[in-house]
């Protein structure tokens, strides 16, 4: 693969990742936030094989694999199965984000600021060595202030899960682009870390919607000393 | 080669072998054996010490025993000295301690915990002065610290006044360590090393404030540990919650190792400075003598009340500590080297006193379970051997001939006296007043003791568990008999000290004074005009007070002895509740320091319910509190405790707000990187 054809794929996916975290805060639909959670599961996917076959590292594409099918199958898929026994259960009520804390403009608005914020932090780190990967770099770092933003302002619980997410897949994205490439070893504990915190979110969801009657966690307000 | 290192070992594997006996034996076999392998320990570490004393030194360096930083050993005759009374010290209160604990039970001072804290302790104790890092000197320090803490809690199922205590400690005692840390770090980083030599060498490099900050702190901590006001609180509740070998150990040899950090970096790590360091020390010394022993004059708690007198003499200490400060900071070097030495005279003698009055006080306290002398009195016909030490150990305190008090404050007073030959307007003032206030000090201390003594011990008992109290057992005394003999020769020959002590001086780098040589009879003062002799004294003494009793004798043999009943003025046979108390013995004292004590007074009058003009009951209630630690400590608590309650408010119950805190958090520290680079 040329160096440039290499440069344009790596920032389209980079693109790619950063927009479907900027969209997620734009949506309040909680299926369509599932489904842009999926497509950024791609995009890391796809910058995992990237640096795998810009380097020509086996070990780096079968990560890449391994992190495509969790994010944007395994883990999706999950969440889909909670949506749909919230949506059988209580209605559309429940599968929107009907009062985020946080406006959808301003969210809009301090994405902008975050990703402004990660690229000034990360200056230094480009600096280091300027190859294509490490300009990307801010981009991970982005994602990771946007996550955290999500969870900060999320009222649902799903919506808080792929918050979540969010941060961890800025995480490992910012791992690729820096180090390009973590040991299997690492991402294999690193990905299974987080089925498993998906699946026990699963069952504290379920588990809230049956004693509150909601998963606004906003309600657990009463369980503070 | 040095004997040291050899002896050192010895005393660790002592200590170890101390605490896995106590921890693993059951409560029989316990006792005796962790009190034989910390009397061990006391010994060996004594003779560590002595050995430095003698002029053996010994420094190394063990790079694997902690991480990072390594430890580093040092032996001198400054360290020796405090090792050598810890030693002594460790060695009398060990064997006190296994007739304290044997048969009390398997709680308190024989549990388990206390059997395996009490090796260790003492381990540190003498090890201590032994460091020559600030890591391993500070390690050691928090071991100790820890250690005490420990034993100060051992009682606190008894009393909830021991929790409260050792909250009091635990909060003090860590305040202590931060500023230690604070101030050594900062030396460490400027000087560019963390051993002694490093510091020592490297002192020369601080500019002039950062010297002044490092040593302002240090001393901060290091006059906490050694009781003086303003940070003394913990002092005053923890010693009498103690059990009373802990109380002995940690009056006579914990406090000791803060006059031995503030000489170790005072004047031989920063090598002496400003004089303005020393006239605050002074300034310090001074009003916590006096305030201390006042404090102690108003106590009827008798172990209180030898606190807050542990806090007077260490003043005296600190005193000594800081005229030589002075001296040296005015270049008049001999003059310096003898208030030195006359502070560490003082450090000995007070240990040795110290450790007798508080275990005497622990065989009241164990016999009659009271440690209030307004219950105590007749103790002497009951407890004949324990009033006879009390009495000695308070010869001692009293600062008079021919206790061994004595000599080293004659030492002290002598130094400050001759200080007015130097010159400076500050030391014009500071001096006089500095003699001034030692003078009124030891005559308070002589009301004390007058007090402790004569009030706990003769008159008739008060309360009826005084009155049935028994001689302690054999071991107990054994313990004090040393304690004992050691302060008769210290009374009596002192000189025997005095190369040693010449040594110990010299190591922080001053001359030699041969103050107390003089073949172990007479002290003489190289510079000065002016000698003293104990033993003629004390001879002398003896003399008149056999020529007294005998010439009244001869008189009284002329009139008719007729034995009557006490003239009663026909009001009935005298009862004790007639007796003077403790607090009657104190108020005439207290009136004349009213202003500086505050008593508080409560009078309470219920009249009779027909009539305003019959009273029914009247209850009078008469405190006085410590004013330093109103003053001072109930507003810094007060905020703190506000803060705490405010702080409450941050945590309003949602997931939201919590997560909100991390975010800002992040964020804000990426901006200041951002912004900062």
């Amino acid at each position: 693969m040329s160096g440039g054809l290499y440069t344009q794929l790596l920032d389209l996916a980079c693109g790619a990742f950063l927009l479907a975290a900027v969209i997620v805060l734009w949506r309040r639909e909680l299926a369509a936030i599932v489904r842009v959670f999926a497509l950024q599961g791609v995009a890391l996917a796809a910058i995992a094989m990237l640096l795998g076959l810009h380097e020509e590292r086996w070990d780096l594409i079968a990560v890449g694999l391994g992190v495509g099918v969790l994010r944007a199958g395994v883990l999706p898929y999950l969440m889909r199965r909670a949506l749909a026994a919230l949506a059988a259960d209580r209605g559309s009520e429940e599968v929107r984000e009907t009062q985020p804390l946080v406006n959808v403009a301003a969210s809009l608005l301090t994405a902008a600021l975050l990703t402004l914020l990660a690229y000034a932090v990360a200056q230094p780190l480009t600096a280091l060595d300027p190859t294509p990967a490490t300009r990307a770099l801010p981009v991970g770092l982005a994602v990771v202030l946007i996550g955290f933003f999500v969870l900060v302002t999320r009222r649902r619980a799903l919506a808080q899960v792929v918050g979540f997410l969010l941060l961890d897949n800025g995480i490992t994205a910012t791992a690729f682009l820096a180090t390009s490439g973590v040991p299997l070893i690492v991402e294999l504990g690193v990905s299974f870390d987080v089925l498993l915190a998906v699946l026990v979110l699963q069952i504290l969801t379920t588990r809230m919607r049956e004693a509150f009657g909601t998963t606004d966690i906003d309600d657990l307000r009463e369980l503070h000393d | 080669m040095s004997m040291v290192p050899a002896v050192l070992a010895t005393a660790c594997g002592l200590g170890g072998a101390g605490a896995v006996a106590g921890f693993v034996l059951p409560y029989r076999l316990r006792v005796p054996v962790a009190g034989v392998l910390t009397a061990g320990v006391g010994v060996s570490g004594g003779a560590a010490g002595v050995a430095a004393l003698v002029g053996s030194r010994w420094s190394a360096a063990l790079p694997g025993v902690l991480p990072l930083a390594g430890v580093h050993v040092a032996v001198d005759a400054l360290a020796g000295l405090f090792m050598a009374v810890a030693g002594a010290v460790v060695t009398a209160v060990a064997v006190y301690g296994i007739g304290y604990a044997a048969g009390h039970g398997a709680h308190g001072l024989g549990s388990r915990t206390a059997q395996t804290a009490l090796p260790l302790f003492a381990l540190t104790l003498v090890l201590v002065p032994v460091a020559a890092s600030v890591s391993s000197f500070l390690v050691l320090w928090e071991l100790m610290a820890l250690g005490s803490l420990l034993l100060v809690l051992t009682e606190h199922r008894e009393r909830s006044s021991v929790r409260q205590a050792g909250v009091w400690y635990a909060v003090m005692t860590h305040l202590g360590l931060v500023l230690l840390l604070a101030g050594f770090a900062l030396f460490a980083a400027q000087a560019g090393g963390e051993t002694f030599s490093a510091l020592r060498a490297g002192a020369h490099v601080l500019s002039p404030a950062v010297r002044g900050l490092v040593f302002v702190l240090v001393a901060l901590a290091f006059t906490s540990k050694a009781g003086a006001v303003p940070l003394h609180a913990w002092l005053p509740r923890a010693h009498p919650e103690a059990p009373s070998p802990v109380s002995a150990l940690m009056s006579a040899a914990m406090v000791n190792l803060g006059v031995y950090g503030l000489v170790r970096t005072g004047l031989d790590l920063l090598g002496g400075g400003p004089a303005w360091w020393w006239l605050g020390l002074l300034a310090v010394g001074g009003a916590s003598a006096v305030y201390g022993i006042l404090q102690a004059a108003m106590a009827s708690d008798l172990k209180r009340l030898l606190a807050y007198s542990t806090s007077e003499n260490m003043s005296l200490v600190l005193i000594g500590v800081g005229a030589s400060g002075v001296f040296t900071s005015y270049g008049d070097r001999p003059l310096a080297a003898l208030a030195l030495a006359a502070a560490l005279l003082h450090v000995v003698n007070h240990s040795a006193f110290k450790a007798l009055l508080f275990c005497a006080a622990g065989s009241v306290l164990r016999s009659t379970g009271l440690r209030d002398l307004d219950l105590l009195g007749g103790l002497r016909s009951r407890m004949p051997l324990t009033a006879g030490l009390f009495a000695l150990g308070a010869l001692g305190a009293v600062a008079l001939p021919p206790g061994n008090g004595f000599i080293s404050e004659w030492l002290l007073l002598q130094s400050l006296i001759h200080g007015l030959q130097v010159p400076g307007v500050a030391v014009a003032v500071v001096l006089p007043l500095s003699v001034a206030l030692v003078a009124l000090s030891a005559g308070i201390a002589a009301a004390v003791f007058v007090k402790a003594l004569g009030v706990g011990f003769f008159a008739r008992p008060r309360d009826k568990r005084a009155a049935s109290a028994n001689e302690a057992p054999p071991l107990m005394l054994a313990g004090m008999a040393l304690l004992a003999i050691g302060i008769v020769a210290l009374a009596l020959v002192p000189g025997l000290l005095g190369d040693g002590l010449d040594r110990a001086v010299g190591a922080v780098g001053l001359p030699g004074t041969g103050a107390v040589s003089g073949g172990g009879v007479r002290v003489r003062l190289a510079d000065i005009s002016a000698s003293l002799s104990p033993l003629w004294v004390v001879a002398a003494l003896t003399a008149a007070i056999l020529l007294a009793t005998g010439l009244a004798r001869l008189f009284a043999r002329r009139r008719r002895r007729a034995n009557a009943r006490l003239w009663d003025c026909g009001g009935g046979a005298p009862t004790p509740r007639m007796a003077y108390t403790a607090t009657s013995f104190a108020e005439p004292l207290q009136r004349v320091f009213d202003d500086v004590l505050a008593p508080e007074q409560d009078v309470n009058v219920t009249p009779v319910r027909e009539s305003a003009y019959l009273v029914e009951r009247i209850r009078f209630q008469h405190r006085v509190p410590d004013r330093i630690e109103h003053r001072l400590y109930d507003p810094v608590l007060r905020v703190l405790a506000g803060a705490g309650q405010a702080a409450r408010r941050l945590a309003g119950g949602s997931v939201h707000l919590y997560l909100g805190y991390g975010f800002a958090g992040l964020v804000v520290l990426l901006l200041v990187l951002a912004v900062g680079w």
